[in-house]
């Protein structure tokens, strides 16, 4: 050893020498990624789409809940549109409402098949929805599935819901990326879809040829679509689990796309974003604020701090939005106050004001009996510490910013946040069993929100854990189960009023910004709309230069 | 040789029985009722006393303990570990392609480590104590104290992104396999280079060589003799090294989006998919103790000596 | 002790020790040196360059990583070496209780300790970390259990060795009990191995942690760990590479140092021994593969 410490040192020098000048010229990148840019440009000639996703298209059973939804919104389709002018035919041609509302009538598109080649018509609608129905349990967030009495079919082309009461939201909830969404019945078991299904085959503009897991799955233009073949002839779902992978393959071309995933979350934060852009093969779009980004406090956690009502206000004041906004979302989402903002539907409603005042929150925990026991940071009601957990999505780097911040910022006030990062499906589990304190969550979108978003509040499988806890909760129901039978317009707007001053009062969401859907798309792609919900794209429309 | 083989694999079974024991009372040592989480795993909403106890009755919870181990075990010989909690497929329909992804890897690399460390092992054993020896030791520990993740993603930048050479992630052709064989050699044939390196000295050193030289052997002969005499020792080394790499390909696997068992471990602990993690521990310590037997019989075959330890 | 003073001669090692002598310090006296609280958030000086306030700059949430880095080491470098010290010790009695009685005992306590080491070591982490859930005392925990029945094994053979030494041997005749022949005879000449397989195998624990809290799986947040701040310098890697640079040296800095010492603890225990093998393992002729277990690198 003696003799080598001279070599063994300049080596070790020259090493990080190397590792130092690599890293450190690091920086200067943005400079060279022109040139391997041209290479993406080359696919870009392919006319495919390679989007980068953080997780597997998982199972593309559109009556069960774990398939990517951009992927399910290429391959099947519903029987009505939602779309910014409202309610569109889109596998029905035209409908009748009943006089009392209880029964729909649907004229179905002739001449539309299934990717199998088996035509849709109305026995494959009546299957398709009886399949569902089967599995009543796992779609009560709909309420829809709770008022379905049966599905007649008429004739070839003409089918029949009824429904057990009135239900205005009726043909907004069949629009939804799932459950109505239809599938061939060749595919199901058993005659049922619940346990499985034997194949993909939808009436979308897309099919699904290959699937490998964890891996990637091809989507293959469906050139006999009815809408006509789309252009962009193949999309390719790409699984990159982690956003510094997913900037690098945009770099390298390997993959040409990627956007808010059905979760909200964004794999590259805003500043990779931009720096795509920069290097000029890039657009970024963004979609108008479409949803608010929130904090889900579980009411009915049972010996939980969560549980009052001044400890979850005291959040809501300690949480800073301006800087959130400002800083972490560069100024790209902006500061939420409310659940919903005042442009969606019925939510034009006076609330009160809450912002950031670390003094109110304070105040508040005071007040609650919270109190600072001398030296130490936490405070305690009754030797229980004011202690929570907050869970966050690992694969969403701004939701472990944001989860850090506002640790931070609870901190200061004497609250102990402990945060968790998991999986979007074991925190989606999370909610539907109650088994959390606080997560973040985000409302549903233009086409949800209020109405599908509110009635969920009594959905057990989404926030019936939020909100069953609270003084009001009964109160709450029996509105929510109103507003949705109501035909009045103006008892609506109240009752909606009514619902929304309760949930906001009790302060179980705690808005934080109003969140888009962003896609960075190779600066060729054109026809880049957005529909009315963050779940899908209109990929059928795009098409390159 | 056939008796002792026999002798060898039939005292792994025990092992195995014990292994998979463990395997088994560890999704027990979990904080939660499983019957709990199988409800959770189903998104049933509100779960009640009554269905709690259903579903036990369902899972066969309520017999004694040792049947449910029987009736599992029984079921994983077939590959049948039930079904994953997140996508509701069986496990091995995830599992078994994942697990082939990283046996891929793990060959490879394994591969590149034996040709590396014996390379290297030669030269610095010949050299013993020059500066080749102790530059290429000094260098390698230097090597060996790197996070592979921070080497990984300095190899990212420079060979995928500032040279655009190579793929940054996945698994798509051969040339996605360099990076991560690089890194993971890398971190693995600084230990096991070593480990040739020594055996080959202390063969230096034993009585035959000088006994050879006495006899005036030929040189070549010589190292020939000492070379086949210290890679017999080291072929059950690289044996074991399989297993090894196999289990602790994780972090390689994740900074690479490989979709291998590392990848899937990690996600399955972070969506909480008990019956996945249950299953990748179960088959990565079968393995090992497969490939341990595998070393044990590949050292006696080629060393008779050490049969009779048993 | 002049064991140490081998060392002390070999330059190398001289400052690797000097280094970890240093870090040791800084980690436990972690507020002392720490220029600002590790975990005060200033959202206004995100990102910022280093300056003379902040000398390494600020993370992603504004805050120092000097102070970071140095109230890191507690869980990189102290829990890492409490939890080496924990699996040295269980592994050092069950190690001493199986040479030292042989017989049923040993069959019974190498039995258990096979069954251990048939988990790989990574993969009893993550089942553990599975199991029971993310965090570092999860982590620390499955290490105490993974590793000691490799220390108990290394330790049994060279027990095995001191025992039948003629001094061994002399102190049995003249009637010393066997508590006093451990104590007296058997734990000095042990100490020695024990050192160097444990100081080998705290590098690649080091390592392991670290990669374990990149993964997500270990130090929660917020508090400050080197594999975590990797983790959080990960998301901007490419468009800030600079931030994986002060972590990243860290580590390798410190292991390098670990491992450089641990080379040079052998050499002074027996110079003609200058591998990184143990000795002690090295003389069990059954397998030599086994030594290797305790070698996974993160």
């Amino acid at each position: 050893m003696k003799s080598s410490k001279m070599t063994n040192f300049l080596s070790i020098c020259t090493l990080s020498a190397v590792l130092v000048a690599g890293c450190s010229s690091g920086s200067t990148e943005t400079g060279t990624t022109t040139d391997t840019g041209a290479n993406s440009g080359s696919k870009e000639t392919k006319q495919e789409i390679i989007y980068a996703s953080s997780k597997d298209i998982l199972d593309m059973n559109p009556h069960l809940y774990s398939g990517s939804m951009p992927a399910q919104g290429m391959v099947y389709e519903s029987l009505v549109e939602n779309t910014a002018d409202g309610i569109k035919p889109l596998l029905a041609e035209s409908w009748d409402i009943s006089e009392d509302g209880k029964v729909y009538t649907f004229h179905l598109r002739e001449g539309v098949t299934f990717h199998d080649g088996l035509p849709f018509n109305a026995e494959a609608v009546k299957k398709n929805m009886d399949a569902v129905q089967n599995n009543k349990e796992k779609h009560s967030w709909i309420k829809l599935s709770t008022k379905i009495v049966s599905v007649n079919v008429k004739d070839e082309y003409t089918v029949e819901l009824v429904l057990s009461d009135t239900y205005y939201p009726a043909l907004v909830e069949l629009s939804m990326t799932r459950p109505y969404v239809f599938i061939s019945p060749n595919d199901f078991k058993n005659g049922e879809t619940k346990d499985g299904v034997n194949g993909y085959s939808g009436t979308g503009p897309y099919k699904l040829v290959e699937h490998k897991v964890d891996q990637y799955a091809t989507f293959e233009a469906n050139e006999s679509y009815w809408g006509g073949a789309p252009k962009v002839k193949r999309i390719i779902s790409k699984v990159l689990p982690q956003g510094e992978t997913t900037f690098l393959a945009l770099q390298k071309g390997e993959v040409n796309m990627v956007f808010t995933d059905d979760r909200g979350a964004d794999s590259l934060d805003v500043e990779a974003m931009n720096t795509l852009v920069e290097s000029g093969d890039y657009q970024l779009v963004r979609s108008e604020p479409m949803n608010t980004k929130m904090i889900v406090a579980n009411s009915s956690r049972a010996g939980n701090p969560v549980q009052e009502t001044a400890v979850r206000e005291a959040i809501w004041y300690a949480i800073d939005r301006e800087t959130i906004s400002e800083q972490i979302f560069e100024g790209t989402e902006a500061p939420a106050n409310t659940l919903f903002s005042s442009n969606v539907n019925y939510a034009n409603v006076d609330l009160k004001e809450r912002g950031y005042d670390v003094e109110q929150a304070v105040k508040l925990l005071e007040e609650a009996g919270w109190s600072l026991e001398n030296g130490s940071a936490v405070r305690t009601k009754g030797g229980k510490p004011l202690a929570m957990n907050l869970y966050y999505d690992v694969n969403s780097s701004s939701q472990k910013v944001q989860a850090e911040f506002i640790q931070h910022s609870l901190k200061e006030i004497g609250m102990e946040l402990e945060l968790t990062g998991e999986e979007s499906t074991s925190i989606a589990n999370r909610r539907s069993t109650g088994d959390y304190d606080l997560l973040f969550n985000q409302t549903w979108g233009l086409a949800y929100d209020p109405q599908s978003t509110i009635s969920a509040f009594t959905s057990p499988s989404s926030y019936l854990h939020t909100t069953s806890g609270i003084a009001k909760a009964d109160e709450l129901y029996k509105k929510i189960e109103d507003v949705m039978v109501s035909t009045d317009e103006e008892t609506r707007k109240s009752l909606y009023a009514d619902i929304l001053t309760i949930v906001h009062d009790e302060a179980v969401f705690i808005p934080l910004t109003n969140g888009s859907v962003t896609m960075v798309a190779p600066k060729q792609l054109q026809g880049i709309s957005f529909k009315q919900t963050q779940f899908e794209l209109p990929f059928e429309r795009m098409h390159f230069e | 040789m056939g008796r002792y083989i026999l002798r060898r694999l039939l005292i792994s079974i025990p092992l195995l029985v014990v292994i998979s024991f463990l395997t088994f009372i560890l999704i027990n040592l979990s904080p939660h009722d499983p019957a709990e989480l199988v409800l959770q795993a189903q998104e049933v909403p509100v779960i009640t006393e009554e269905l709690l106890s259903q579903t036990r009755e369902e899972l066969g919870l309520d017999q004694p303990f040792i049947v449910q181990y029987i009736e599992w075990a029984a079921s994983c010989l077939q590959l049948d570990f039930g079904d994953s909690y997140v996508t509701g497929q069986p496990v091995w329909s995830i599992l078994g392609p994942a697990f082939l992804n990283t046996l891929k890897l793990t060959l490879v690399s394994v591969a590149v480590i034996i040709l590396l460390s014996i390379a290297l092992g030669v030269i610095c054993a010949l050299q013993e104590g020059k500066l080749v020896d102790k530059s290429v030791r000094g260098f390698s520990f230097f090597l060996t104290s790197m996070p592979s993740y921070w080497l990984a993603a300095l190899m990212i930048w420079y060979f995928s992104v500032k040279l655009d050479l190579l793929p940054t992630s996945g698994m798509n052709s051969l040339a996605s396999y360099v990076l991560p064989v690089i890194v993971i050699a890398i971190s693995y044939a600084g230990i096991y280079f070593r480990f040739v390196r020594s055996a080959i000295i202390s063969n230096l050193n034993e009585d035959y060589v000088l006994y050879g030289r006495a006899c005036g052997l030929p040189e070549k002969k010589i190292t020939g003799k000492i070379l086949k005499n210290s890679l017999q020792v080291a072929v059950s080394v690289f044996c074991m090294a399989v297993p090894i790499i196999l289990g602790s390909t994780v972090v390689v696997e994740n900074v690479f989006a490989w979709p291998g068992l590392g990848s899937l471990s990690i996600k399955s602990i972070l969506s909480r998919d008990f019956p996945m993690i249950q299953a990748y521990v179960l088959v990565l310590a079968v393995a090992f103790v497969l490939f341990n037997t595998l070393s044990d019989i590949i050292n006696a075959v080629i060393n008779p000596k050490l049969r009779k330890d048993l | 002790m002049s064991m140490l003073r081998n060392i002390w001669k070999d330059k190398l090692a001289a400052i690797s020790l000097s280094i970890l002598a240093i870090v040791l310090t800084a980690g436990i006296f972690a507020p002392l040196f720490a220029p600002h609280d590790p975990n005060e958030v200033n959202m206004k000086l995100r990102y910022a360059a280093s300056s003379w306030e902040y000398l390494l700059g600020n993370d992603h949430l504004g805050r120092c990583i000097l102070s970071r880095l140095i109230y890191g080491i507690r869980p990189s470098v102290l829990w890492v070496l409490a939890a080496l010290a924990g699996s040295v010790m269980l592994g050092t009695v069950v190690g001493f209780l199986a040479g030292f009685f042989r017989g049923k005992v040993d069959a019974v306590l190498m039995r258990v300790c096979d069954v251990m080491l048939s988990f790989p070591g990574y993969v009893m982490t993550l089942a553990i970390v599975g199991i029971m859930g993310v965090g570092l005392e999860n982590i620390l925990a499955a290490f105490i259990l993974t590793k000691w029945a490799w220390f108990a094994r290394v330790i049994r053979t060279s027990v095995l060795q001191y025992a039948e030494s003629e001094y061994v041997r002399f102190a049995k005749a003249a009637g010393a009990g066997s508590f006093h022949i451990i104590r007296r005879h058997i734990i000095p000449v042990t100490a020695s191995d024990v050192a160097v397989v444990s100081s080998s195998s705290f590098g690649s624990m080091i390592l392991q942690i670290s990669g374990f809290s990149f993964l997500g799986l270990g130090v929660q947040a917020p508090t400050a760990e080197w594999g975590m701040m990797l983790n959080e310098a990960r998301a901007v890697m490419f468009s800030r590479p600079e931030l994986m640079l002060a972590p990243g040296l860290t580590i390798i800095i410190v292991v390098s140092a670990i491992n450089f010492l641990s080379d040079a603890l052998q050499a002074a225990l027996d110079p003609k021994l200058r591998t990184s093998t143990s000795k002690a393992a090295e003389q069990t002729s059954a397998a030599p593969a086994k030594q290797l277990l305790g070698k996974e690198v993160a």
